[in-house]
């Protein structure tokens, strides 16, 4: 991209490095203003019960975020990542139930996972078909088969193994909740992905121009499948986390989380057109929605003006992002 | 004019009939084979029911008539380049408007009523398609957006299912006991009269133009704001159709965010079935009311063959997933020499 970059351009380079921060530093902004607001209604949100409680709730939602970063950097999208945690979570409950050991039920889970990603992956990006499509047809596809298997092979009651509990819901230490460290590993590990490996420049590269890092060596299907098969596994370990934190499986486990997955990633600052963004901005995201939540909830707000809010929050941070960062937007589609 | 006629391009000869019928064909072909597909699934249907008849015809066209709609909705602006998410949403919001609005009123204003929400829809697609165009902000991000304002919306109209509609306005859209022409009927009037007049004109040229090459439209001088805004407008149109349809349908009104959201993903398959490419620019109307009404059949017939009719959402999602898949390897084929 820099060799074909006109003189003109090229000094703008350093500030565009530097309105990440900037739009880093105003979500950060948005995120205490919403806290402080939550202060002001209830004092004891700002106690370490109230702190534990926000990040249990956070946490799977920034998992199935971070799914849908990834895809959404490669300029693809998973609509299915919330029906494989959903359907991890089934698997692990039924096998659990039926007398496996929970190590051997939380692998059949984490296959379960890796057999969807891979065929998403391999459809996207071997096949070409629209990732929205895919995905979309492999969420009814699952929806179906936990339909008639909660009825048959996957049937009977499903429980939770202890362990997955603990990890749901119990205590690591003072109020960090266990699934706090889950989500702060796979944070870190998300982050060091896309940062600091190969396999992460690639992300970037087939987001920004699929076309041009085909035609640079990229083997742009084998990045692809390696995207969402990672969404599935970080789908999967967020079923998990919220099978755990309710000790039970249902159809519905985590569908709510699909449209507020996309809007953490989209507040966050990742582009659904591709090749922009980060797992950092998207973790911001996630906690602004989970403390606006809180906040409305605090309110005794009634389901229709969270809805609104809701809505109006997304769009008006889009619209924001957007135009502080057209001219560079424009200019790229342009050039 | 003589020493210019060398550099007019010569006209094709006037095409002889047999030649215009393989081009229809050909042109076509796949409406053709959801016709096809569809006599198919009807055919095996009428094997498997006892005394099949109007009443299974009746249950096809009036409960599939609000998604037929919506996939309508969906396809005008799928050809314009864009998607819609909020499809679902504005359906169940204008679900609860009419149904709020019409509760103990007579025909007349009712009918009223019913003008008043296709304009409020319209209003709603035309807001819809100046946030995309002033924005900037990716459709698919502003209509996951606006879906939760519509939602929120419809949740302070109608907190509970409630509602009704006169019954002489519910048999407009659903008919009188097994008689399914109504709803034909209610599907083929907006077609000829909104979409056959617009598809010819140029703002309809204009939509084509924009879906298929953005760039190229600019170029050509395509005022893409407008034709944006126009295909989002007419959705709303068919949104509000779909929300008037489901009042007649049910009754009443709902506002649920699921309901919403399974309307949405329905008439996005039904496009996608349907032959009309998500990349814009391709396809027409009747290929996605065809697909509606296969994608409704399909589990149907499973549980005519014993098979759990849950099982229907998995033969859909393959469904889907073979026809994006085999297009796409088609398009690859075919673009190779």
């Amino acid at each position: 991209m820099t060799v074909v970059q006109s003189p003109e351009q090229a000094p703008e380079q350093p500030a565009g490095r530097r309105r990440v921060p900037a739009a880093m530093l105003a979500l950060i902004g948005v995120l205490v203003a919403l806290a402080l607001a939550n202060g002001l209604v209830d004092v004891s949100f700002f106690t370490l019960g109230q702190l534990r409680n926000t990040l249990l709730l956070a946490a799977p939602l920034a998992l199935i975020a971070g799914a849908q970063t990834l895809c959404m950097l490669t300029g693809g999208i998973d609509l299915s990542v919330t029906m494989t945690a959903t359907a991890v979570a089934y698997v692990v409950g039924s096998r659990a139930a039926a007398g496996d050991s929970t190590v051997t039920a939380l692998l059949l889970g984490l296959v379960a996972a890796l057999v969807i990603g891979f065929v998403n992956g391999l459809a996207i990006g071997l096949f070409g078909v629209n990732p929205l499509i895919m995905t979309l047809g492999m969420s009814a596809i699952l929806t179906g088969v936990l339909t008639v298997g909660s009825q048959s092979f996957l049937g009977g009651a499903t429980r939770m193994p202890q362990v997955v509990k603990t990890l749901g819901r119990g205590t690591f230490l003072g109020p960090l909740p266990w699934n706090l460290l889950l989500w702060a590993l796979l944070a870190v590990g998300l982050v060091v992905l896309l940062r600091r490996t190969g396999l992460g420049r690639l992300i970037y590269a087939v987001g920004d121009n699929r076309r041009a890092a085909r035609l640079a060596g990229v083997r742009v299907w084998q990045v692809e499948t390696a995207v969402y098969v990672l969404a599935a596994v970080l789908g999967a370990f967020a079923g998990i986390l919220i099978g755990g934190r309710s000790g039970a499986v249902d159809l519905q486990l985590a569908s709510s989380l699909l449209l507020p997955s996309i809007a953490a990633a989209v507040i966050g600052g990742t582009s659904i057109l591709g090749g922009v963004g980060g797992y950092g901005g998207t973790v911001l995201g996630a906690l602004i929605l989970t403390v606006l939540d809180t906040l409305l909830t605090r309110l005794s707000v009634g389901e229709s003006l969270r809805e609104l809010v809701q809505g109006g929050i997304l769009l008006a941070l889009a619209w924001a992002y957007v135009s502080s960062t057209r001219r560079a937007t424009t200019r790229r589609r342009s050039g | 004019m003589t020493v210019t006629a060398p550099l007019v391009p010569q006209l094709p000869p006037p095409t002889r009939p047999h030649v215009r019928a393989i081009r229809l064909l050909r042109d076509e072909a796949w409406t053709g084979a959801l016709v096809v597909l569809l006599a198919v699934l009807l055919i095996w249907q009428s094997t498997q029911v006892f005394r099949w008849g109007a009443f299974e015809l009746d249950t096809l066209f009036v409960s599939t008539l609000p998604l037929v709609f919506l996939a309508l909705a969906q396809t005008v602006v799928v050809i314009a380049g864009g998607i819609d998410l909020s499809v679902g949403a504005q359906m169940v919001l204008f679900n609860c408007v009419s149904g709020s609005l019409m509760l103990h009123a007579g025909l007349g204003t009712a009918l009223l009523y019913a003008v008043v929400t296709i304009v409020l829809a319209m209003a709603a697609g035309v807001l819809t398609g100046w946030i995309v165009t002033v924005s900037g902000v990716p459709d698919i991000i502003v209509t996951l957006a606006t879906s939760f304002v519509w939602v929120g919306v419809a949740l302070w109209i109608m907190p509970e299912p409630a509602g009704g509609a006169p019954d002489s306005f519910r048999h407009i859209f659903i008919g009188s006991g097994t008689a399914f022409w109504p709803a034909l009927l209610c599907i083929a009037v907006p077609l000829l009269l909104i979409w056959t007049p617009l598809r010819r004109s140029r703002m309809g040229l204009s939509i084509y133009a924009l879906g298929s090459d953005p760039q190229a439209a600019f170029l050509a001088g395509v005022d893409a704001r407008r034709a944006r805004i126009t295909a989002y407008a007419v959705a709303g149109l068919f949104t509000a159709l779909a929300g008037l349809s489901t009042t007649a349908y049910t009754s009443g009104g709902q506002a649920s965010l699921v309901v919403a959201n399974t309307a949405t993903l329905g008439a996005v398959a039904a496009v996608v079935l349907g032959g009309v490419a998500l990349s814009g620019g391709v396809g027409g109307l009747l290929g996605p009311i065809l697909a509606v009404w296969c994608l409704s059949l399909i589990p149907a017939n499973l549980l005519t063959l014993g098979v759990d009719p849950s099982y229907g959402e998995v033969v859909r999602g393959v469904v889907i997933v073979l026809v994006v898949l085999g297009g796409s390897l088609l398009r690859r084929m075919g673009s190779r020499p």
